[in-house]
This record gives structure tokens, C-alpha cells and sequence, in this order.
């Protein structure tokens, strides 16, 4: 690790101007991905602005159908929020499955969008609902967030404050793992709304996508054979000693097909 | 007493051997009160950080350290050139195994092999990825990686070789100048003119060629280093972590070209070792060189990333088998062809060798001939890694014996009882003249299989079908060995204070000596074996003695605690005899640990007070203290098998092993808690290999893939069954308490029986093989490329 500054900042206007205080500077939120990259020196930011202290980004709550979790929100306490498994189950399970305990009580929803790792689990569910993103300066459709490999369309400076999912009739996520990192190799994150289906797939590509193809399909006749009757071309799939990628289209199908029945027995 | 009138052990002092005691070590390590290398710490302490070869091969042509010596905290920087100039020396490995009965490997001429000598920092080239290189020393951990980012290597890459069949190419990079390829062992076993012969005449000839791939250890506590020089003293002092400080010393003393008395090893717990510690690094002697040129103690501790880059590691063999039958399906002939991957220095030949021994495994072959060679490679040098050379040996016989059984059409579990070596031909010579001391290996086979409910096994078959898995039972059996250093040496002294300190050169790695040793010496002294303190760990007190490898420490250990035991008790007698002028013949040492005579008693321990301060002359003069040495050659072939059950998803092709049995003969269980604990181990070990680990190097840059536990997989709680073991128990004619071994056992079958279920599962596929690791990946790789294969 190389020698850095640390603040922890109370509020978004002291963080934000903590954070403009340094050229290179950048936000801490549960530090899983972030602290072991400096540990192995391949992140030296100059300043650290650990965003642990601010209140105003933690909570969950449900209003007029829209279920909003505070960016700094812990996994653990997603899976365990009685209004996340009673409104939209299928996100607590995904919370559940995260990384292992130590991870789920200091990992973020906030931290882990805002990294947008190609194999997370969060982002699927960002696009395979409908959500919006609130940040310190703007809202953004959940469609416009994620910009590709690690990357989103957040201003350095901005920070997300937290999200909004609107809830579905019925979700689910599937998750592959990795048998090693337990990171998803594929994830499937597939929801029924009145006038929509979602279908969105991590872990498969450089950055999280929705299968547009199927969802209209779906949405028409929400059965697995669908997926075989498509023509959903998904290109520029994930090649790794784990899996290559004909497996990952391979496994793509699989899982969109075992999450439709499921939902259909539901 | 100890021995009865057959040189056996008296079966009579068995109180507290065999029980499943639990280990005393237990409380001290679960209350984090253990000491570990890293635990240890002196003041002002300096730390290293090493500058590693990021290439798998280059010339070094220059290294610039200008920079980083004006780097903050920096106090020096060494580079191979120092090594030299300092003439300290390359570490003396000594590869080839030591005792008379290893086979004996040499180089393709028969004459003695070239190792590719280690020095401590190279000077000409790197020779793979990890290589130390430059040693940087600063004030704080901090400092010393800040300044090693400065140190500029100007390296000249070079074309390179990381895997076997490249390596054997004539047209191959070469890894050393010094030898006209990268062939550094080839030495042939048996008759193979014969085994033509029955070849070429033989109803059923059967052959195939596997590989099993290169692991590694993956040791929780990371290998850590800490040297001080006194120089009032002149003496040297490094805290260490290894399977064996005595050997360490040795080969250390003689690097630094400094007298062996003047180094002391401290080398308390040990954190895991699985033949990852078994040999000296380049690090310890490397600190305390720095800490007398510095004139400050220095600290080395690796990092989970240096595990991975530099540990050493463990199989990698390439082989060749081939097996004949008459028509009555006994085997006639055997032969094998095995390539070992050394990597870039020779430091173990162990793998090889060993399992050279034990090609023919458990089967009757009367015939039979193996060719062993090793090559160099641009990789980690491989080591001993549990069970050293024999999984692989057993990977290969047992997968041909299942593949050959298939293409006959007939059960392989009779193939197998066929060709068994029946228990009444024990002691049985194998082909290749290596002589299996005991064991009744159907018996193990039965015992596995009444346990596996093969009646039902279609069935579960089908069961598992409806729920959307294909099911495979698979099976082996195994013979390994257990050899090593051939001597050990213990020291027995009673203390006043009620205890019998035990010093015993051997040094537990997790194996619970502590309590095992002293359940042996308990017996023998007629004590409980809480009044036995096993001491080890500190090379001032341990002396002598072999180190904790193949399987010999409770061998070697309990044979020499019970001459120096017979030995005490004598000195018992002698002693009372003196004090108390009694006649030696009139004096008896009772069972419950007492001298007695006429109507008197003492106990050891009221005799080590009366002795307080008497002058004691000639033999008696050490009082109730008792050094004893033993040498013993002879191997021992712990044995036994493996039956399990996977079940694999029929959509995504994930295995999951569901069942898994293990049969083993360890000859006398000392403790079978202990034993039971290292057979679990043991299984997950091989099983680690069968269905989740490899170290992958990446085929266009030789860089390695998993470098850290997010790709590297070793086996976790969730994905094993709870296993069901037992023992078989045949007690070894080699040594008084009928020791084999345990530890290692479990893990030889485990990699073909888990694979034989594999292949098992997907019989419908017709699938020949599956590579190790099998995972869903490779499972549904193998499938596929069937199903194209049918297709067109």
C-alpha cells in the first residue's frame, strides 16, 4: 500500500469538498474491491473520503411502490430487510449470495455499482429492474448508468446517494458462480412488470447487459421455450481459464431458462 | 520389557496408544495462543522486499539501484553480485532420495545429475516468474516496497519453456548452458525387453497417457523469516517456520559457509506445509547474511501473492502407461514412461522417484519396466507435495484399469480383485524390485465396498437422474510409501516436577506430535501421557533429526522412543540400584511408573529428586537423562482405497462429490482421532486436485493465471461430503510398534477415484477421459466436443 490521506467526512458538502481537495482522490464506500487494490499497489489514490460516517446515504425504505436503498446500504442488511424480502425478494437473495459474511457486513450497493465490475452481482439487478440512480448532482436512468468495462457515467466528483427500484410483479436472480471467487461467471437477473420483462445478464461480458430480444419475446409469452426460439445474438462474451466463451452463451441460456420456470411455478 | 522375546512390541503396556485421545495442542492454537514464524519480532527490526523476475526467462544485463538507495528509510540493497563476492554459496538441495532402498535416478549418461545450482540471487539469467532477484532492506515494510519500485532490472527476455512436451523438444529453449538439453534425469527401471516380449505376444494390450497437472500447497501461514547476528557471540539466530529445523541448519550453515554451531533455528508452530516448507528458501539464508551486514535483525515475511509466485510446487508428471492380460484378465506385463517437471532447479526428485517405485501399484505384475526422466522447465521448482509422486502413479494405473475394464466389457472392481496382491504372498516384491512389507489390500477393498452399496447404486443412478443429475460411482485402490530421512534421534529426560520432557528432532506441521509422541512414551514409562512435555522446535535443544516429510515422523519417531525408553528404565535401575544399594536383579519397574524392590517403591519422578545432587560418575553421569539415536532404511506401503459418488448437473455440468469412502491401512493407529483428522485432510487434498485446482500459466506469456485464491481453488467445507473412513489396521513387521503411515494415504486414491466417478456419471457420452481439475468448464468442454464429434 502506498501512503494516502484519510477523511471521513459527516455530510455530501464536506465530502465533496474533501474530495475536490486532492488531485487524485476517491471515495471509499466499503472498500472491498478498492482496499485490496491498494494493498497489492495497483490503486495509489492520494486521499481516501470514507463516505462510512454519512448518514444521509444509509436506509432503506418503500414509498408508492418504489423500494429506495441508501447508497452506503451493507449487503447484509439488504438480505435481512423485512421490506426488501417482502417487496422484492428476489434482491435480498441476491444480497445474500454476495462475496461471504466479512464482505456482506461492509460491502455497499453503492460501492458496488459505482465499481461496476463486469462479474458483480448488483448491476443485473440495476438493469434487470426498472431503477433509477440519485446521485449528489443529477438522476439517472438505470439504462444510461452503466457505460462499459468498469466504468459508468458518473463525474468523478458525484456520488450516488441512493437507488430507486420500482417494484415488479415478480424477479429473480440466478447467479453461476465461479466456483473459486464465487463471483457470478453468469448471473441472470429476469423481472415481470405489467408492461414489461427485464432480462439482465452479469458476469458473462466486460460490463453488465440487458438480452432486449428476449425480454420483447418474453413478455408475449413468458415460457422458456422462448429462449431456444429467439435469435438473441450476444457477441464479445468472456474468455477465462474458468470459463470461455461459448460455455458463458451456453450457460446464459441455461440460466434464463431455469429462471423462467421458476418464476413460473411462483 | 518394551520389546517381547520376538523384538516386538509388547502389546501388554498398551494403555493409552490407539485411543483417540484429543490433542493437546489444541487449546493453546484455537486461543490464538500459537507461535507462528510471523508471530516473532525484535526490536529495530529491519524488513525485506525482494525485486522478483516478472518474466518466465531473460538475461539480466544490468541493475540500476540509484534511485531506489535514495529511496526514504533505505538502508541496503543486495543483488546477486554481493552474494558472490561474499562467496556465499548456492543451497546444497540434495534432490535424490537418500535411504538404500529409493530407487536410483541418475542423469542420461548413469552418471550423477546436474541440478542447476541455486544461488541465493542469480547474476546470469531468471529462470522463472517469481525468481528473487534483488533484496532491498529499509527501516519499515513500507519504505522497503517503495524502494524496490526504483530498482531498475534491465532485462533481455528469452524464448522459453514452461510444460513437459515442449521441454523434451530438441529444438526446446533451453533453461541451462550447462547441459546439452533440458533432460536432466533419464534412467531406466525393469526389464523392458521382456515386457516387449510379453507385448507382442499378449491377448489385451492396453495404453494410455495422462497428465497430472501442476498445484500447489497453498499454506495458511505464509513462509516468514527473522535473523539476528550477535556479534559478541558470533552467533546467528533465525525464526523460521519449516517441517524440520535440524536439515535447515545444515544446509543454511553451508551456504553462508559458517560453522553449523553457530546457527540457531527457532521453528515453533507451523501453520501448514504440505511440502511447501520442506526445503530451504532463498530468503533464510538471505536475512542472515543482511542482518550480520547491516548489523540490525531483518524480517522477511511472504505475502499470499509471493505463496503463489514462489512457493515451491507440487506433481506435474507426464506419463505413459501400458498394461498386457492373458485371456483370463490377469495383468502380464506393465510398463510405464514417466516425465516429471522439476521446473528450473532439480530440488526433489522424490515425486519421481517415488512413484517410479510404485507403478505397478497394488496389482501382481510379473513384468514390468519403467524409463523416469525429469526435465527442466522456465517454472517454480516441484517439490514433495502430500504423497509425493504416488497420486499420480495411482491416477494413471487406475484410470487404465477402468478404461480397460470398459473396452472388455467387464466389471473393473473384478478386474481389479483379479490381479490384487493376495495378503499371503506379503512381504511381496514388486517388478521393480521394491518389497511391500504388508497389508491385505482385498480386505480393504471389501471393507470400501460394503460400505458403497453398489446393490442399489442403479437405483441412485436413476434417482439422481429425475432430479436432473448424472450419478457415477467411482473407485480405486492404492499402495503408496512412506520412507525419508532415515534417521532420528530423541532425548528423555525426567524432570522433578513431574514431567518427561521428550526432545524430538521431528517437527509437527499440524500432524499433533505433541500429543501422539507423548501417548507413545506414556505407555513405555508407564505414565499418562499428560506428564510427557514433547519438546522440539529449537535447534540449541533438537540436535538431531529428519524433519516431518513422507510419512515418517510417528515411524521414526516411536521406534526411537522406545529404545531410549528401554534405555531410561535401565538407567532407572541402575540408579536405584546405587542409592539404595539394592541389587540391580532385585530391582523391577512396575507398570504404573515405578521402581520397585522388596516392599519399596519410588516413582520416576521422587527418583529424579533423590538424585538431585548426587555426584554420579562413568555411564551414570547424566543422571535420568537419555539421548538416543536410531537409523532405520526400510520402507513401509500404507495402503488401502477410495470409493465415492459425484453427482453432475445435467444442464450445467457442475460435479458435486456426494459421497466418499476411504479405507486405509496405517499400519498401528498411535491416536485415530489424529489419524482420522489427516485422513480428512488427506482426501481433500486429492480430491482439491480431481475437481478444482490447478496453477495455470498462460500459454502466450508463461505468466501465471492463478496467482491468488479468487482463481486458485482449493476445496472448501461446501463442497465436500462428510466422509466416511475407516481403518484396516495390519500392523508393519518393519519396526516395533507396526507403524506405517498416515497423513498422505487418503490423498493417492483420491484423484482416480474421483475422476473414475466422473467418467462414471457421464457414461452415456461414452467419454474416455476427463483432465484434472474436472470442473464444469472441462466436464461440459468434453461433452460438447463429443456431441460434435457424433454429429458429424
Amino acid at each position: 500500500m502506498y501512503a494516502f490521506e484519510y477523511f471521513a467526512p459527516k455530510n455530501l458538502q464536506e465530502a465533496t469538498k474533501a474530495f475536490n481537495s486532492f488531485n487524485d482522490s476517491k471515495w471509499l464506500a466499503g472498500g472491498m474491491t478498492l482496499i485490496p487494490s491498494m494493498k497489492l499497489r495497483m490503486n495509489a489514490p492520494s486521499a481516501l473520503i470514507d463516505l462510512s460516517s454519512i448518514e444521509q446515504l444509509k436506509g432503506i425504505s418503500i414509498k408508492n411502490n418504489i423500494l429506495s436503498i441508501g447508497a452506503m446500504t451493507i449487503h447484509a442488511d439488504v438480505a435481512n430487510s423485512l421490506d426488501v424480502i417482502n417487496s422484492l425478494p428476489a434482491l435480498a437473495s441476491l444480497a445474500s449470495g454476495i462475496g461471504d459474511p466479512q464482505v456482506r457486513n461492509r460491502g455497499t450497493i453503492g460501492g458496488s455499482i459505482a465499481n461496476n465490475d463486469p462479474a458483480a452481482d448488483y448491476p443485473s439487478a440495476i438493469l434487470g429492474l426498472k431503477s433509477k440512480i440519485i446521485t449528489s448532482k443529477k438522476e439517472i436512468d438505470a439504462g444510461n448508468f452503466f457505460n462499459g468495462f468498469f466504468s459508468t457515467s458518473l463525474d468523478t466528483d458525484e456520488l450516488i446517494v441512493k437507488i430507486n427500484f420500482q417494484i415488479p410483479e415478480s424477479a429473480i436472480y440466478l447467479k453461476f458462480a465461479n466456483p473459486v471467487s464465487r463471483y457470478a461467471i453468469v448471473g441472470i437477473f429476469l423481472s415481470k412488470y405489467h408492461d414489461e420483462v427485464r432480462v439482465a445478464v452479469t458476469g458473462a461480458a466486460s460490463c453488465v447487459f440487458r438480452v432486449n430480444e428476449l425480454e420483447e419475446g418474453l413478455f408475449h409469452d413468458f415460457c422458456s421455450s422462448v429462449v431456444d426460439k429467439t435469435d438473441y445474438g450476444i457477441t464479445n462474451l468472456n474468455d477465462d481459464i474458468h470459463a470461455n466463451s461459448e460455455y458463458r452463451r451456453y450457460l446464459i441460456k441455461v440460466m434464463i431458462k431455469k429462471a423462467i420456470s421458476i418464476l413460473q411455478k411462483k | 520389557m518394551v520389546f517381547d522375546i520376538k523384538g516386538k512390541f509388547n502389546s501388554k503396556l498398551i494403555s493409552s496408544i490407539g485411543k483417540p485421545l484429543e490433542r493437546k495442542e489444541d487449546e493453546r492454537l484455537l486461543r490464538g495462543e500459537g507461535l507462528f514464524s510471523d508471530d516473532f519480532n525484535l526490536e529495530g527490526q529491519y524488513y525485506v522486499t525482494f525485486v522478483r523476475s516478472p518474466y518466465p526467462h531473460a538475461k539480466i544485463k544490468n541493475i540500476d539501484k540509484s534511485d531506489a538507495e535514495k529511496s526514504p528509510g533505505v538502508i541496503a540493497i543486495f543483488t546477486g553480485e554481493d552474494c558472490l563476492a561474499d562467496n556465499l554459496h548456492p543451497i546444497p538441495h540434495s534432490p535424490v532420495p537418500s535411504t538404500k532402498y529409493d530407487l536410483k535416478l541418475t542423469d542420461p549418461e548413469g552418471k550423477d545429475i546436474f541440478i542447476g545450482p541455486q544461488l541465493l540471487l542469480p547474476v546470469d539469467k531468471v529462470r522463472h516468474v517469481g525468481e528473487a532477484v534483488v533484496m532491498v532492506i529499509a527501516k519499515t515494510n513500507f519504505e522497503a516496497q517503495d524502494a524496490a519500485e526504483k530498482v531498475y532490472v534491465d532485462y533481455h527476455e528469452l524464448d522459453w519453456t514452461a510444460d513437459i512436451n515442449s521441454s523434451l523438444k530438441e529444438d526446446s529453449p533451453k533453461v541451462w548452458d550447462e547441459i546439452k538439453d533440458n533432460i536432466c534425469v533419464d534412467t531406466i527401471f525393469g526389464n523392458p525387453e521382456k515386457v516387449d516380449k510379453v507385448f507382442n505376444s499378449s491377448k489385451y494390450l492396453f495404453s494410455k497417457e495422462f497428465h497430472i497437472g501442476r498445484v500447489t500447497g497453498v499454506p495458511l501461514e505464509p513462509r516468514s523469516a527473522l535473523a539476528s547476528y550477535d556479534s559478541t557471540s558470533k552467533r546467528y539466530l533465525l525464526y523460521a517456520g519449516s517441517n524440520g529445523a535440524v536439515r535447515h541448519k545444515f544446509q543454511i550453515s553451508k551456504t553462508l559457509n559458517i560453522d553449523p554451531g553457530s546457527l540457531r533455528i527457532i521453528c515453533h508452530d507451523v501453520g501448514g506445509n504440505f511440502g511447501t516448507k520442506n526445503r530451504v528458501y532463498v530468503e533464510f539464508p538471505l536475512v542472515l547474511w543482511a542482518s550480520k551486514k547491516t548489523d540490525n535483525p531483518i524480517k522477511y515475511t511472504a505475502t499470499r501473492s509471493e505463496s503463489f509466485l514462489s512457493d515451491v510446487q507440487g506433481r506435474d508428471l507426464l506419463t505413459k502407461v501400458e498394461l498386457s492380460m492373458d485371456e483370463d484378465y490377469k495383468f502380464t506385463a506393465f510398463r510405464a514412461s514417466n516425465v516429471s517437471n522439476v521446473g528450473a532447479r532439480v530440488i526433489s526428485l522424490s515425486p519421481l522417484g517415488k512413484g517410479i517405485a510404485l507403478v505397478t501399484g497394488p496389482y501382481d505384475i510379473p513384468l514390468a519396466s519403467a524409463r523416469a526422466r525429469a526435465v527442466f522447465t522456465n517454472t517454480v521448482p516441484t517439490n514433495a507435495y502430500r504423497s509425493s509422486g504416488r497420486p499420480e502413479v495411482t491416477f494413471a494405473m487406475e484410470r487404465l484399469i477402468e478404461i480397460a475394464a470398459k473396452s472388455l466389457g467387464i466389471d473393473p472392481i473384478k478386474l481389479r480383485r483379479i490381479n490384487l496382491i493376495n495378503k499371503d504372498d506379503m512381504p511381496y516384491r514388486n517388478a521393480l524390485g521394491v518389497t511391500y512389507d504388508s497389508g491385505k489390500y482385498e480386505d480393504n477393498m471389501n471393507k470400501a465396498l460394503a460400505l458403497s452399496d453398489l446393490d442399489n447404486l442403479s437405483i441412485r443412478k436413476e434417482d439422481a437422474s429425475q432430479r436432473g443429475k448424472f450419478l457415477g460411482f467411482g473407485f480405486s485402490n492404492y499402495v503408496e510409501s512412506s520412507v525419508g530421512n532415515p534417521k532420528e534421534s530423541v532425548e528423555l529426560r525426567v524432570d522433578a516436577d513431574g514431567f518427561i520432557s521428550l526432545i524430538v528432532g521431528t517437527q509437527p506441521t499440524g500432524q499433533g506430535h505433541e500429543t501422539s509422541f507423548a501417548q507413545v512414551a506414556a505407555d513405555l514409562l508407564g505414565l499418562a501421557p499428560e506428564e510427557i512435555k514433547v519438546v522440539f522446535s529449537d535447534t540449541d535443544i533438537v540436535k538431531k533429526g529428519g524433519g516431518s516429510h513422507s510419512g515418517r515422523s510417528m515411524r521414526h519417531a516411536g521406534t526411537v522412543i522406545c529404545l531410549a525408553a528401554e534405555d531410561l528404565i535401565d538407567r532407572g535401575k541402575k540408579l536405584c540400584s546405587l542409592l539404595f544399594d539394592q541389587n540391580y536383579q532385585s530391582i523391577s519397574f512396575a507398570r504404573e511408573g515405578s521402581f520397585t524392590w522388596s516392599d519399596k517403591k519410588i516413582s520416576w519422578f521422587e527418583l529424579a529428586e533423590a538424585i538431585e545432587g548426587v555426584e554420579l560418575s562413568g555411564d551414570l553421569h547424566t543422571g535420568l537423562n537419555i539421548e538416543r539415536e536410531n537409523e532405520m532404511h526400510e520402507p513401509v506401503f500404507p495402503n488401502g482405497c477410495a470409493a465415492c459418488e459425484v453427482e453432475i448437473d445435467k444442464e450445467t455440468f457442475v460435479p458435486k462429490l456426494t459421497k466418499y469412502i476411504a479405507i486405509d491401512d496405517v499400519g498401528r493407529a498411535i491416536n485415530p482421532l489424529i489419524v482420522d483428522g489427516q485422513t480428512h485432510g488427506s482426501i481433500a487434498t486429492g480430491v482439491g486436485q480431481a475437481l478444482f485446482e490447478t496453477f495455470y500459466l498462460d500459454k502466450a506469456s508463461g505468466q501465471p493465471l492463478t496467482g491468488s485464491l479468487m482463481d486458485y481453488g482449493i476445496p472448501r467445507a461446501d463442497q465436500l461430503p462428510s466422509f466416511v473412513t475407516e481403518l484396516n489396521e495390519v500392523l508393519s513387521p518393519t519396526n516395533p510398534l507396526g507403524i506405517k503411515s498416515a497423513g498422505e494415504g487418503a490423498t493417492t486414491p483420491a484423484l482416480a477415484a474421483v475422476i473414475n466417478a466422473v467418467v462414471n456419471a457421464l457414461e452415456e457420452f461414452d467419454i474416455e477421459h476427463i483432465d484434472m481439475p474436472a470442473t464444469s468448464f472441462n466436464i461440459w468442454r468434453s461433452v460438447n466436443n463429443k456431441n460434435k464429434e457424433s454429429k458429424s
